[in-house]
């Protein structure tokens, strides 16, 4: 039996649609709901090209990950593609070559950067090429300008002071921020603990569009605990509407509680042709940091 | 349409019985304990053949030749009055029936139990018989019709603990629920846990699956028509009960004894109780109320006020964060003779449904709120024209307006902003004319046609989009602009209903039917189980009506006596422009919905074998159905036709009771369905940190069948005799044997309890989530 918490769904899901659905899960599962792990008996699929792009306007944040689709109980990673041509191009006609894993480190495998580093910039459009076994997989978005963090505070969270989850990581953090009102953005937030990329909950993605905000943001509590003397960052990207549509879907997926009260369970809409998984994405970058004191 | 009801006059008319001299016998069928008007009561003259039934308000009307016959009025569980009547001229003749448990304070067999299930033309309906449904088990006690329905033949659940029901491969917006006339927009509480239907007040509900009357209209697969009690007008009594999910009042009293009554009942939950102890800041809530007043004025003249309402709840972290839905109707009925021949029911009817959802926050404070209100006039006739033609026609107006979503800060310092979608505006006018026609010894007609004037009007504004279906990039090439009641669109729809009986023998029937339905009010929802967050829309400029046509074929037979009802129904139902959402839509707060929704094609086809034994110590029920249903929609699943999510192929019932003597009283149900089709994984892959499941055919995967055996016992103490406080305890069992009954199947990293990841964050897991073991619960109920 569990009964959920409900306040790490009340944090940074912006999307008020998430949060909405969040809440309904909970409520759903609220009374008396036992789970255990299950066996499911699974046809045989035919796998597929998986890539995981990434351009931002910051030097050396920029990579593409090529690999495959793996078996549902394929305990380790996936298959990675290391023979991929990769290249970039923009809407100037600058063509940017990758190169698989220079550093020959065993992590990077099906990891690609650039040839020489180069960053993208603000109203460019990017174009991926990814080859693989002669079937071209392309994929375009655009860079689009990001508002900038203000500041960044922290504070005790008293529900994590009276009963911590892991002793001593009762901090959370505040974000501060301008949303301008003019113009439509979405956004995309990685939080990092002492540099490593930390969530509150496995699978959530911190991604909003701007439909429901306020030009004032104040006070936002970020989904991250942090101890003293932890090092904080913040990376709000700057997201595509494609970028956005891609996350919101990703997220459902991730979330997804079997089709009874969320949508029915659907691979993602990507910008990705030919029928690879993933997404390319072109990002604006702002980055933020503060010390737990 | 008028060309239609000359027809059906004339046919009527040139009946040949019209030529002798005709008279009129009336009245209103009662309880004779309570005073309570009693729905479907048989009125049969055994020399003519002939016979009619109650209608909705207890009222009777049969048109015979001149002379002196034996009438008999005969009601399930009542003790059947044969009365000689001399019929010279029209007569009113009230009937008062004596409930055979209070008659004579034991369980007897009439000698004669009605066989109105094979005589009457209408098929594919099922009547819940309350005092039934109170001897069989209950989750956590809580009687719930919504349950029982659930369990008929033709339904479909949508799983356990919820209050969602498929009729004959009908969506679950696709089910017109009423009481008293009223729509209900949202039957549950607690997400499903239970019903809006407080088991105390009602006094009869039927379930019309197919042959549906011409009547009702504006949903496709059913009609759950309830009615509650209208209090007792003999005398003073309080009801009650405590519960281990809710507990219940009731007060009901003449105003002026046998002609004005009222009745007020209140429900509400205590599982704050049980989230009390078990230290949670988070409360969960319901309640209920349902009022009546009733006046007969006269023999001619009688008024009705109903009301209900009723809300949920639901705080999270002592009020931080919380969220509530409700219902409330209203009924006011007049039901009025101009004279013998011609019964009018005149009702208003309002019904609300609304929802908010509130964070309470400095920075992250928001509230959001949608509702829709529907206003209703209904003028209804019968005419008893002769012996052979009883003639229904009327008209109903309905108005609507949707409210969608309003999202709102509740703090200065909140991040968000104001936004409210558009309001929705719809005009409904339906006209019906049906008349029930027997022809000879064995046929029996029922034929009517029911015309739908459907219009969405301003004020609105309809967005252009230059491809509709791409939900991605969102183009609005131009805006349409309309004024208050400025006509939008309308969509006219006829939908002729048609039945027919024939006996085949005594006690033995078949019976045919088809008919028509158009639904107007659709609800958006891309899930299995509809929540109540989930919005109503009108048929509009690009939602178009969704129409069902359904064939049934049945054979109805009685055994024993009438002792045991069996059918066998088959039907074949197809529908069009039925709506389902594209991969991934975003169907909350979304002023694009027009681009998510694609409408296509269902079908179903099933066969349904009910046994039925309504008298005796031993009652019960046991059915059996087989089911198919497809989808195919644009867009969806490729394009491909695919299993409805509601699909259960076969479904098993058993429900019994057992009255060991006049102290304990038995209940078991059992019931066994085909696993939910779900959409599984086929793989999956890797996305920065993320392992996303590769998706490929929806509905691919059956989950593993559902069955459960749930038993009660119910103690009337022997105290009670003779005393005025009578109690009664009810003690119930769920889940007799603790089967672990699947709800879902959801997928994840691999975790450990605390929800921690653990190995290298690549392996992925397949969790079942089941939710009710087996679970003892006690309830008290008392009356005096």
């Amino acid at each position: 039996m569990k009964i959920q918490r409900t306040e790490n769904n009340m944090t940074m899901r912006k999307a008020v649609s998430s949060f909405v659905f969040s809440l309904l899960v909970i409520a759903a599962l609220f009374f008396m709901s036992c789970e255990e792990t299950v066996k499911l008996d699974l046809d045989d699929y035919t796998s597929a090209v998986v890539i995981e792009g990434l351009v931002t306007n910051q030097e050396n944040y920029q990579f593409v990950k090529v690999t495959r689709t793996a078996d549902f109980y394929d305990p380790g990673n996936t298959p990675r593609i290391t023979n991929a041509e990769v290249t970039v191009t923009d809407d100037l006609g600058n063509v940017i070559p990758f190169v698989h894993n220079p550093s020959g480190n065993e992590d990077s495998l099906g990891i690609y950067i650039p040839e020489t580093p180069f960053t993208g910039a603000v109203g460019r459009t990017y174009t991926l090429h990814v080859e693989v076994d002669g079937l071209l997989y392309e994929a375009t978005d655009k860079l689009f300008p990001v508002t900038t963090m203000d500041s960044l505070n922290y504070e005790i969270d008293e529900d994590e002071q009276e009963d911590p989850e892991v002793e001593g990581r009762i901090y959370s953090l505040l974000l501060f921020t301008q949303e301008p009102q003019d113009e439509i953005n979405y956004y995309l937030f990685k939080f990092f603990r002492n540099d490593s990329l930390s969530f509150d909950t496995d699978s959530d993605i911190y991604f909003s569009d701007d439909e429901f905000l306020a030009e004032n943001i104040s006070g936002v509590e970020g989904p991250v605990l942090y101890s003293q003397g932890d090092h904080a960052r913040v990376e709000m990207f700057s997201i595509s509407r494609e970028g956005y549509i891609y996350y919101n879907d990703l997220s459902n997926l991730l979330n997804n509680d079997g089709g009874v009260f969320s949508p029915i369970p659907a691979s993602p809409r990507t910008n990705l042709t030919n029928g690879a998984l993933g997404f390319f994405q072109v990002s604006a970058l702002d980055i933020s940091e503060t010390e737990i004191e | 349409m008028i060309r239609f009801l000359i027809v059906v006059t004339l046919v009527a008319l040139s009946s040949p019985a019209w030529s002798q001299e005709k008279v009129t016998l009336n009245g209103y069928i009662k309880d004779g304990t309570n005073g309570e008007e009693l729905i479907g009561v048989s009125v049969y003259i055994p020399q003519l053949k002939a016979g009619t039934v109650t209608n909705a308000y207890g009222f009777y009307a049969i048109t015979v030749p001149k002379g002196t016959f034996e009438v008999q009025f005969s009601y399930i569980g009542y003790t059947v009055q044969t009365v000689t009547i001399e019929l010279n001229s029209d007569v009113t003749r009230n009937i008062e029936l004596q409930n055979e448990a209070t008659a004579l304070n034991e369980i007897v067999v009439t000698d004669k139990p009605i066989d109105e299930n094979v005589v009457s033309v209408q098929m594919s309906k099922n009547t819940i018989n309350i005092s039934q449904v109170k001897k069989l088990p209950a989750l956590f006690g809580e009687v719930d019709i919504i349950k029982n329905i659930q369990m008929l033949p033709g339904v479909i659940s949508a799983g356990e603990g919820t209050s969602t029901f498929f009729v004959r491969g009908g969506g679950g917006d696709q089910n017109l629920i009423l009481i008293d006339e009223a729509p209900i927009y949202d039957p549950s509480h607690l997400f499903g846990l239970f019903s809006v239907f407080n088991a105390d007040v009602i006094k009869d509900a039927e379930l019309y699956k197919g042959g549906i009357p011409s009547r009702f209209g504006g949903r496709l697969s059913s009609i759950l028509d309830v009615r509650t009690i209208d209090g007792n007008n003999k005398k003073f009594g309080v009801t009650g009960g405590i519960g281990s999910i809710a507990s219940r009042i009731m007060v009901e009293g003449p105003i002026k004894k046998d002609e004005s009554s009222y009745v007020v009942s209140a429900r509400t939950s205590n599982i704050w109780a049980y989230l009390a102890a078990a230290n949670t800041d988070n409360t969960a809530n319901f309640y209920d109320i349902n009022a009546k007043v009733n006046w007969r004025a006269n023999n001619t003249n009688r008024f009705f006020i109903a009301l209900y309402t009723g809300r949920d709840k639901i705080a999270f972290d002592g009020g931080d964060a919380g969220f509530g839905w409700g219902n409330s109707t209203a009924t006011f009925r007049w039901n009025h003779l101009y004279n013998e021949r011609l019964f009018s029911n005149i009702s208003f009817i309002a019904s609300q449904f609304d929802y908010k959802l509130e964070v309470k926050d400095p920075a992250l404070g928001i509230k959001w709120i949608s509702s829709l209100q529907q206003a209703m006039l209904k003028a209804d006739f019968q005419y008893a024209i002769n012996t052979n033609n009883e003639l229904s026609f009327g008209y109903h107006l309905t108005g609507q307006r949707f409210a969608p979503g309003k999202v709102s800060p509740n703090t200065t310092s909140s991040i968000f902003s104001t936004l409210e979608l558009q309001h929705k505006y719809a005009l409904d006018h339906s006209f019906y004319v049906n008349n029930q026609q027997r022809v000879g010894e064995k046929l029996l007609f029922d034929y009517g046609v029911r015309l739908s004037v459907f219009q969405n009007i301003g004020p609105g504004d309809v967005y252009i989009y230059n491809d509709r279906t791409d939900n991605v990039n969102i183009v609005h090439e131009d805006t349409l602009n309309y004024n208050n009641f400025e006509n939008i669109k309308t969509y006219v729809n006829l939908e002729p209903r048609v039945s027919m009986r024939y006996t085949l023998a005594e006690g033995q029937s078949l019976k045919l039917s088809y008919n028509r339905m158009v639904q107007n009010t659709h609800l958006m929802t891309a899930a299995t189980v509809p929540v109540p967050f989930n919005t109503w829309s009108p048929s509009d400029y690009y939602l178009k009506p969704q129409i069902a046509d359904q064939v049934a074929a049945g054979y109805f037979r009685n055994f024993h006596n009438n002792m045991f009802e069996a059918s066998i129904e088959a039907y074949y139902k197809d529908l069009n422009n039925v709506t389902d959402f594209a991969d991934n839509a975003q169907v909350f707060f979304n002023e694009d919905l027009a681009t998510e929704y694609r409408q296509g094609d269902s079908w179903s086809y099933g066969a349904e074998l009910m046994i039925n034994k309504k008298e005796g110590r031993l009652m019960g029920m046991l059915s059996y159905t087989w089911s198919k249903t497809m989808r195919k929609i644009p867009e969806v699943n490729q394009g491909e036709a695919f299993i409805a999510n509601y699909d259960r192929r076969n479904v098993a019932n058993i429900q019994a009771s057992y009255d060991l003597n006049s102290k304990w009283t038995f209940g078991a149900t059992f019931t066994y369905s085909t696993g939910r089709p779900m959409t599984v994984p086929a793989g999956k892959y890797e996305y920065g940190s993320y392992n996303p499941d590769v998706i490929t055919e929806r509905n691919g995967y059956v989950m593993p069948a559902f069955h459960r055996m749930d038993l009660s016992a119910t103690l009337n103490p022997r105290k009670n005799e003779g005393r005025r406080w009578k109690g009664q305890w009810v003690f119930a069992i769920y889940n007799v044997y603790n089967r672990k009954n699947p709800f879902t199947i959801y997928t994840r990293t691999v975790q450990d309890e605390d929800g921690n990841v653990i190995g290298n964050g690549r392996q992925k897991e397949a969790r079942l989530v089941y939710l009710f073991p087996v679970m003892p619960s006690v309830t008290y109920n008392f009356k005096f």
